[in-house]
Formats: C-alpha cells, structure tokens, sequence
C-alpha cells in the first residue's frame, strides 16, 4: 500500500471501520437466512472483534496499539531475564552517559551559538587565531585602538552596528556601596554599542548604550551578570541604584543582564559591564580613549541585511588600510608599510562567540568524542550478541508465534521494540550519569581558581543528540538480531526443539562482535598507553627552576588606589620582599610579572652591530632581586640582579643561555648592551646568563628570555609574588600572607597556591586526555570482557552435549578446556591482527598530540596486547573450567 | 439442533484458502463473503470449510494484493453487500496457484502409490 492511501487511511480509519462492520452484519443476515443458528453464528463470529483488529492493520494508527502492545510485551520479557537486562543496561548507560557528557561539553565549547539576536550575521574582525592584550604591532588585524573603532563604525558601509571590546578582562577588587571589605569582581569594558549591536535586552533596569561612551571619564555606569546579582548581591529587586567601588570611581549599577547571556567570550563570564569611556578609572586603569597606537579592542560588528561575508570582508579590507594609513600621527617604517601591504583582512564569525577554551579542547574534545563514539559501538556489539545470543533462545517462542500466523515484518517489529525499550531506558540512565559526569568533566578541565563558568544543563541540542545517538544505538544492536531470528526454517525450529545446535556457523556473527571488539579496544588501550607515557614524559620535562617549596600568591595593588607610576608601589614590593625573606623558614622571597604559564609580554630586541630579527620574539620579565633565588634558576655566567642595580645606574638584564647564543654575536654577550624593541628604548647591558626555563607550557621549545630589575623600569604593577619556603605550606602562607597585609592592610591577595600545582595546572589539556583515555580504555577492555564471557558461556551451553559426549569417550577435563581456551584465543588473536593495523592508522591523527615519544611507539602497542591477550583469557576461563567439569551422564542426558 | 454446517475440527484448507477462493471466483464472480463460504462447503460436500475468522482476512489480503477487487452493492433487503470478483493479476495467479497444487497433489499421490 502507498504511502498516500496510507496516510489517507488515518483519516478514512471510521469510514473502513464502517465498511468492514457493514460486511458483516451482510454476511451474519445470509448466514441466518441460509438457517443458522443465529447465537452459533453470532459465536462464530465471536472473533469478529479480532477481525476488525486484523483489518485495523491497514491503518496508519494501528501502528500505535501494536506499539504499547509490544511495549508491555518487551517490558515483560527484559524482566523476565533480569540479569542480562542488568548487564545491557549497564553498558548502555556508560556508553550513552559518555557520549553525552562530553558532547554536552563540546557543544558548550565548540558549537552553541550565543544567546543573543540572530547570531550569525555577527562578524568580528580577525582570523581563527584570536589574539587579546595589547599590541604596538602595526598592521595587526586582531586588536584595534579606540579611535579605530570610531572611524570604522562611522566609515564602513557593511555593517549595521559596530561594537568594541576590550580584549582582557579586568580583574578588581571592588567594593558593593560602603562595604570595607574588597571583593573580587571581574569587569568587562565595552563600547557603548555592545549591547544593541548584539540585540540583548535588559532582565532589569537598561543595557548600556552609545550615550555611556559618548565622552571619557563621565560615564559611571554598571550593568551586572544575572548570576552575580544573585550570588553577590543576594538577588536584591532594588540593585539599580546601588553603587560599586572600582579603583577610586563609583559606579551606579543601571541594569541587570538576561540570565542567559554570559558575554560574548565562552567560559569567561565577566561579573560586569562598564562603558570603555571609563577606561582609565577601571583597575589596573588601562589607557587608550584616545591613543590610536593603544591597541587592544576587538571589533565585531552586524552585517546589515542582504550583504554577505565577502562583500563585508572587502568593505572592511579596504577600510583597515585607509583608517591605518590616514592616521597622522604614527609613521610607520617601510618594514612596517610592506607588512600592512602583505595583510589580508579576514572576517570571522561570532555566531559561537570567542574563546581561549576553544583553542585549547577542541582538539582534545574531538578526540575524546571519538573515543567515547568507539566505546559506545563496542557496548552495542556486546548487546546484539546479548540479544542474539536470547533469540536463539527464544527461537522456539518465535516460530510458534510466526506458525500461529504473525508476519515476520511484525515479529521484527516486537524485537526492535524491545530493542529501543531497551536503549530507551539505557539512555534515560546515561543522562543522569551524564549529569553527574559533565560537571566533574567541567571540575576537571577547569585550570583557574574557581570553575570555569560553562552551562552544561541539559538542553535541546544535547537531548536531540543524546536521543539520535540512542536510537541509532537500538537499531545498530538490534536489527541484526531482529533478522537473524525471524529468518528460519520454521518447520525445522520447531521439530528441533532446544535439542542439538547445528554447526558454528550460527555463532559466526557473534564470533565476528567479539573480534570487533577486542580490535577496537585494542585502539583505545594504545591511545590511553600512548597518553599516560607522553602525560609522564611532560611531567619530567627540566623545567629549568625547581617547582617544588614554592608558595606563589597574587596582589592586586590597583585596586587600592596604587597608581602604575606611584613611587609607593616600588618601595611597598620592596619592604614586603625584605619582611618576609626574614620570616623563619623563608629562604628567599620576590615579586615577578610572569612566573609560568601566564601568557606573555615580547617583543623583538635591538642589538647593536647584529641584523634585526623581527621574528625572534624576546620574552621579557621584569623582577625583584630575589627572584632567581626562589626559583632556583641557576646561573651560568655573570651575575644575578643585586641591590646595586638601582633605578639612577646603569639598567640591566639577565638573559638565558638560548638567547645568548642565538642573538648576540660570537663571544660572551656579558657586558653588550641591547634594545627591547626598537633602537629608540633604552640599552639594557647584559649582566648575567642564566639557564633555559620553561615560560608557558612544558612542551614549549626554548624560547628566548630576558630578566630586568622593576627597580629601573618607570612604572608598573606587579602582580605575581613567589615565596621559596620550607616546611608546612600552610603555616608559611598564614605566615606570608599576615606579613604582607603588616605593610598595606588593604592590599588583596587573590590566591595563594603553589609553583607546583601550577605547573600541573599547566597541563590540564594533557592530563584531561590521559585520565580520560585510560578510563575509557579500561571501561571497553570490561565490555569486551563480558563480551567474550558472555559468547564463551553461551558457546559452553549450546555444546554441553557435544561436551559430555567427547568426554565420555575419554577426553580428559583440560582437553576440553583447552577446546574453549582456544577458542577464545583465536577470536583475540584476530582482534589484534586487526586492530593492530587499525592503531597505526589512527596514532598519526593523534601523533601531534604526543609528548616525547611516537605513536606507534611499540611499548605501548605490546602493553594493550598483552593487556587484551590476558583479558581475554581470564574471561574465557569461567566458561572453560565449567565446561571441564561437566557430568558426561547428565550432559547427554542434557535436553 | 443440528448444527449448520457441521464443522470439521480441523482448518483443513490451510495453505489453499487462496487458490479455492481464487478458483470459485473465477467460475462465479461477483460473489459477497458469505457466498464464497458457502459455495467451498457445498462443492466440498461439507468436508472443506473455511471459517470467517480465516475467509475475510484472506479476502482484504488478496485485495489489497490486488488479486481481487470489492466493490459495493445494495441488496433487495435494503442492505449494502461487498461482491468479490477476480482482477487480471488475479487470473495469473490462479493459474500458478493450480499448477503448484498439481503439483503437489500428483507428487504426493505418488508417493502414496508407489511407497
């Protein structure tokens, strides 16, 4: 029947119904005029009800009664095999639960559009690689001055509205009206226009506008996040009014954002937005109103209706050099004209919003969504030959029902039914481990103080995936079965009873799942072998200082009125350095710009007599006298920062050993002086050499760095202050941090950690991958192991007689279990030489991702072998010994 | 009372109900339901009989197959009645059904002679 008159009959259903009654009632009256007892005709028709059921079948809603009647059936039948349903559940659940934590992360990181108005006509200026800080690059076309943006919104032709955003956020201690103490806030500085470019409407109150930023300096205004006006403002209704202390200005909070907008960069939502008029009174009091080398904005703008990213991209091209070039103030070099010449302007979209986050998981996100993708297929292929394995069982109950007149279309029906109840019920587990397991995933790659703020709820997109992937997984364990155990020979079933089994080649299926999957677990126990070894490696990687006995905290003295030029900032880090030096079991104490893993300020540098190489990118950090001391970077040439060195002598550097052979010519660069930057900044003369330390990441290469006293530069925070430090950590951090507040009982300290944990921290992106793989490697190795368990028990049981008769004719007990023992051995032998193959394969797509070692380092491969060999056997074992201990009597007597 | 008709216990048409359908369909068309009944039990003399339970699925089966066609008629009574007749697939399908049957019958009749 068509599809058509199918649907037709949805609607015909009353008229058919009709029909078929009206026949009957025609052929009850020639029944009882022909002389028939009309009660034995009635009775003979007593399955006349059945009848209309068999004729409801060409109706499309028939479909829904045969449904919940296979329901019940499905329901009753899992329960009736309690433990085999226990099992499946339970490897749906891990499989399901799996897949969906990590796509729930993946599309928090990756794929979610932000919540505001139509999200993919918004472009921002910049390619793939977002860059944020500040940059006195020219030409660079990621970060952009405040005057740029003005001319650009005001110039280009493409975009409807043109918002700009500072590209850090901006760390204060503030204070809530006339609260005494500080508290961490994380400000957001914005153009005016963000909020109406971006479409967002207020929860409370009003969104800033363009007449917020129209003038610097007399605009103090705030909106708040949802989320920090419940958590720090105990969700008064009567926030807008109320004032905040940021620095030394006084804000007054005008609106409350919707609670599902968290700004435009995923995992960074800021607490507040301040108009960027109001720069400079924001801590640490960044500049740039007006200054068009302050380059530090991303630009992102709407694309006016009906004009595309290409014509956008061209729009802005031309206007980027026009703007640049029309600047009268700045002169560039030729260098610097050739690289504008060279620069393409590139449109990227911000339906996705930006995202450090994203840099650094997508990858190891993609992955482990490969991973959990392999896991969940060997979890299937354990319960189709759970349920081939039962519907070999049921083979007698089936053909009864297809002799008895059910269709096979019908049977196949009940059995995928049972299937997806199945995978139905392992889903709805797998969400709730999914819960549960997204928010330790969140716990786990979260690297700052506090969790990285993502919303892995439950939504849409999730649960559309969660049920895609659930259905897919019914149908893939289920419709094998469902074939293979309508399509027999009925007669035959039904003579044969549960007697003999003929021949393996029924089992040839289930032989072939189980091979799959030892070949696929092999892939995972090599990729988790291969993580944890490069996670070990890094681990050992000579950082060049000694992590360990290192207390590391930060202060934040812009947000309590220390100007970045104050006089009173020097000597402050310099009696807080010398007061807890002197602390009992402080060898040595200092305050630093950068310690590990805290992005970077480089520059190219200037030696007299030497070629200039733009592309050596120095790496500055500017330090206290004891910072060497409590790094212990050792030195290996010259002499470290001392006392001497003061803000009126000679200005000095300390350099590592990378950069002393490279930049400076042959011979001791001891005593040579260099510019950071162009031949216009000061000479710093080379005093000392010390070794390579890591600065960013433990697989970086060596990298060139330089060391200055903050004695001699002219003006700037520091936030960094590291403590070497013996004995108990607790005690020397009371200790630590009781001293600094003796010296400024304002001063915010906003964490105190270690050296070491930070370093860790560093390589979360590595550590996440490594406990990740091996957890799901380890699970696949146990599903592979039931697998095997469960195909061997089944194989024992089909052939206990075959069992018994070989011993009755004097096969002895190990004969018979080295019968299965072999068995098995054969099916994970197979496994391997596949998936042996299949891992060389796939180790190049992961090879960039390792650490010191290759991937097809032949340690690992033969670990996962002999891991899977040995698996393999101990879970074919149990069945094996079972069957070496059958009874030949009671085996032959076996049905 | 006697019983009308008597009625055999087992469904001895199983597996044939098509072809004697097709068959008397095509010999009398335009037959309703009940006709169909009665005419297989009247040839038969009584031995073969096809239940209702049997007949109509058998029936909306073959029309749907579209060996068959149904169509309405009223009857003198007032009643409306639906008449079967045979479609062209359904004469092409009555000739491989008797051949098969042939078949099958003179194999088994062989087998009762010469065994």
């Amino acid at each position: 029947m068509s599809l058509w008159s199918r649907i037709g009959n949805v609607f015909r259903g009353d008229k058919v119904n009709r029909e078929i009654q009206e026949e009957f009632e025609a052929h009850m009256e020639e029944a009882i005029a022909a002389g028939r007892d009309p009660e034995e005709a009635r009775r003979a028709f007593g399955s006349m009800m059945q009848q209309r059921e068999k004729s409801h079948t060409i109706r499309v809603a028939a479909w829904f009664e045969n449904f919940v009647q296979d329901t019940a059936y499905g329901v009753r039948s899992m329960l009736r095999s309690k433990a085999l349903t226990a099992v499946a559940l339970l490897s749906l659940a891990l499989g399901i639960g799996a897949n969906t934590a990590i796509f729930s992360l993946l599309d928090a990181v990756l794929l979610r559009s932000l919540p505001v108005k139509d999200p993919q006509r918004l472009m921002m200026l910049g390619g793939k690689e977002w860059d944020n800080g500040i940059s006195d690059e020219y030409g660079k076309t990621t970060l952009y001055s405040y005057p740029f943006y003005r001319q650009f919104q005001k110039r280009n032709s493409v975009f409807s509205d043109t918002a700009a955003i500072f590209s850090m956020q901006n760390n204060v201690h503030g204070f809530i009206g006339n609260q005494i103490a500080s508290v961490p806030m994380k400000v957001q500085l914005i153009s005016g226009t963000y909020f109406p470019t971006l479409g967002v409407e207020p929860a409370m109150g009003r969104m800033l506008t363009d007449a917020d930023d129209s003038s610097e300096g007399d605009h103090p205004v705030a909106v708040i996040s949802d989320a920090w006006w419940k958590h720090a403002m105990g969700k008064d209704p009567a926030v807008l009014g109320r004032t905040l202390k940021l620095g030394d200005t006084i804000f007054t909070i005008v609106g409350v954002a919707p609670a599902e907008f968290f700004g435009t960069s995923v995992g960074e939502a800021p607490d507040i937005w301040v108009p960027l008029s109001m720069i400079q009174s924001v801590p640490p009091h960044f500049a740039g109103y007006t200054d068009n080398s302050y380059e530090s904005l991303w630009i992102i703008g709407r694309m006016k209706p009906g004009v595309t990213q290409e014509q956008a991209t061209a729009n802005t091209d031309i206007l980027f050099r026009q703007i640049l070039l029309g600047e009268t103030n700045r002169k560039p070099t030729q260098r610097e004209l050739n690289n504008l010449n060279n620069t393409h302007m590139q449109l990227t979209s911000m339906a996705t919003g930006i995202s450090s986050l994203r840099r650094q998981f997508s990858e190891p996100l993609q992955l482990l969504m490969g991973i959990v993708a392999l896991v969940l297929l060997i979890a299937c292929t354990n319960i189709a030959n759970l349920l081939l394995a039962r519907a070999t069982a049921r083979a007698r109950e089936l053909a009864v029902r297809q002799a008895l007149g059910a269709r096979r279309a019908r049977i196949i029906r009940q059995l995928l039914t049972e299937s997806l109840i199945l995978a139905l019920t392992g889903g709805a587990l797998g969400v709730v481990f999914a819960m549960a397991a997204s928010r330790l995933l969140l716990r786990m790659v979260s690297t700052g103080p506090e969790i990285t703020p993502l919303n892995l709820g439950l939504n849409t997109t999730v649960l559309l995936f969660t049920l895609g992937i659930t259905v897919a997984t019914a149908l893939l364990f289920g419709t094998i079965p469902a074939f293979r155990a309508t399509r027999m020979q009925l007669t035959e079933t039904l003579k044969e009873g549960r007697g003999m089994v003929k021949g393996s080649t029924k089992n040839l299926l289930a032989r072939t799942m189980v091979v799959l999957q030892v070949a696929l677990s092999l892939v995972l126990v090599v990729g988790a072998s291969l993580f944890l070894r490069s996670l070990i490696n890094l681990t050992n990687v000579d950082t060049g200082f000694n992590r360990e006995n290192v207390l590391w905290l930060a202060i934040d003295p812009s947000s309590v009125g220390y100007k970045e030029d104050d006089p009173r900032l020097k000597t402050m880090f310099q009696e807080i350095e010398a007061r807890v030096s002197a602390l009992p079991g402080v060898r040595a104490a200092s305050f630093s710009d950068f310690v590990f893993h805290e992005g970077s300020w480089n520059d190219w540098i200037t030696v007299p007599g030497m070629p200039i190489n733009y592309d050596a990118n120095v790496r500055h950090n500017v330090v206290g006298n004891g910072y060497f001391a409590t790094m212990q970077i050792p030195l290996v040439a010259g002499r470290f920062i001392g006392p001497q060195d003061t803000a009126n002598s000679q200005h000095v550097a300390v350099i590592n050993e990378y950069m002393a052979k490279t930049l400076f010519p042959a011979g001791s660069p001891i005593g040579k002086s260099y510019h950071m930057g162009g031949s216009d900044n000061p000479l710093v003369q080379v005093i000392g050499i010390v070794k390579n330390v890591k600065y960013s990441d433990m697989d970086e290469r060596p990298t060139f760095i330089d060391y200055v006293s903050y004695v001699q530069r002219p003006s700037g925070y520091l936030g960094d202050f590291t403590v070497r430090y013996t004995g108990d950590f607790h005690a020397a951090a009371d200790a630590v941090q009781k001293t600094i507040h003796s010296v400024d009982r304002s001063l915010p300290i906003s964490f105190v950690t270690t050296l070491d944990k930070q370093v860790a921290l560093s390589m979360t992106n590595q550590r996440v991958v490594a406990q990740l793989s091996i957890f799901f490697g380890l699970l696949a190795v146990f599903l592979s192991c039931i697998g095997i368990y469960g195909l061997m028990s089944y194989i024992v049981s089909q052939r206990t007689n075959e069992i018994g008769i070989r011993m009755a004719l004097g096969a002895r007990q190990s004969n018979v279990r080295w019968l299965v023992l072999r068995e098995i051995a054969v099916m994970v032998l197979i496994g391997i030489a596949i998936g042996v193959p299949a891992t060389l394969a796939g180790g190049q797509l992961v090879a960039h991702m390792l650490f010191g070692l290759k991937d097809n380092d032949p340690l690992s491969i033969a670990v996962a072998v002999g891991v899977l060999l040995a698996v393999g056997l101990i879970a074919g074992y149990f069945p094996a010994r079972r069957a070496s201990r059958v009874d030949p009597m009671v085996a032959l007597r076996y049905e | 009372m006697a019983q009308y008709p008597p009625r055999t216990k087992t469904d001895s048409l199983q597996g044939s109900l098509d072809l004697l359908v097709l068959k008397i369909l095509s010999r009398r068309p335009r037959l309703h339901g009940y006709a169909i009944m009665a005419a297989i039990a009247d040839i038969s003399d009584e031995i073969l009989r096809a239940e209702e339970g049997s007949l109509y699925p058998a029936l909306h089966r073959m029309e749907e197959t579209g060996w068959i066609r149904a169509e309405w008629i009223k009857k003198e009574s007032g009643r409306r009645a639906r008449i079967y007749e045979l479609t062209a697939a359904g004469k092409k399908q009555l000739g491989a059904e008797e051949s098969r049957w042939a078949a099958i019958s003179s194999a088994i009749n062989r087998v009762l002679r010469e065994a």
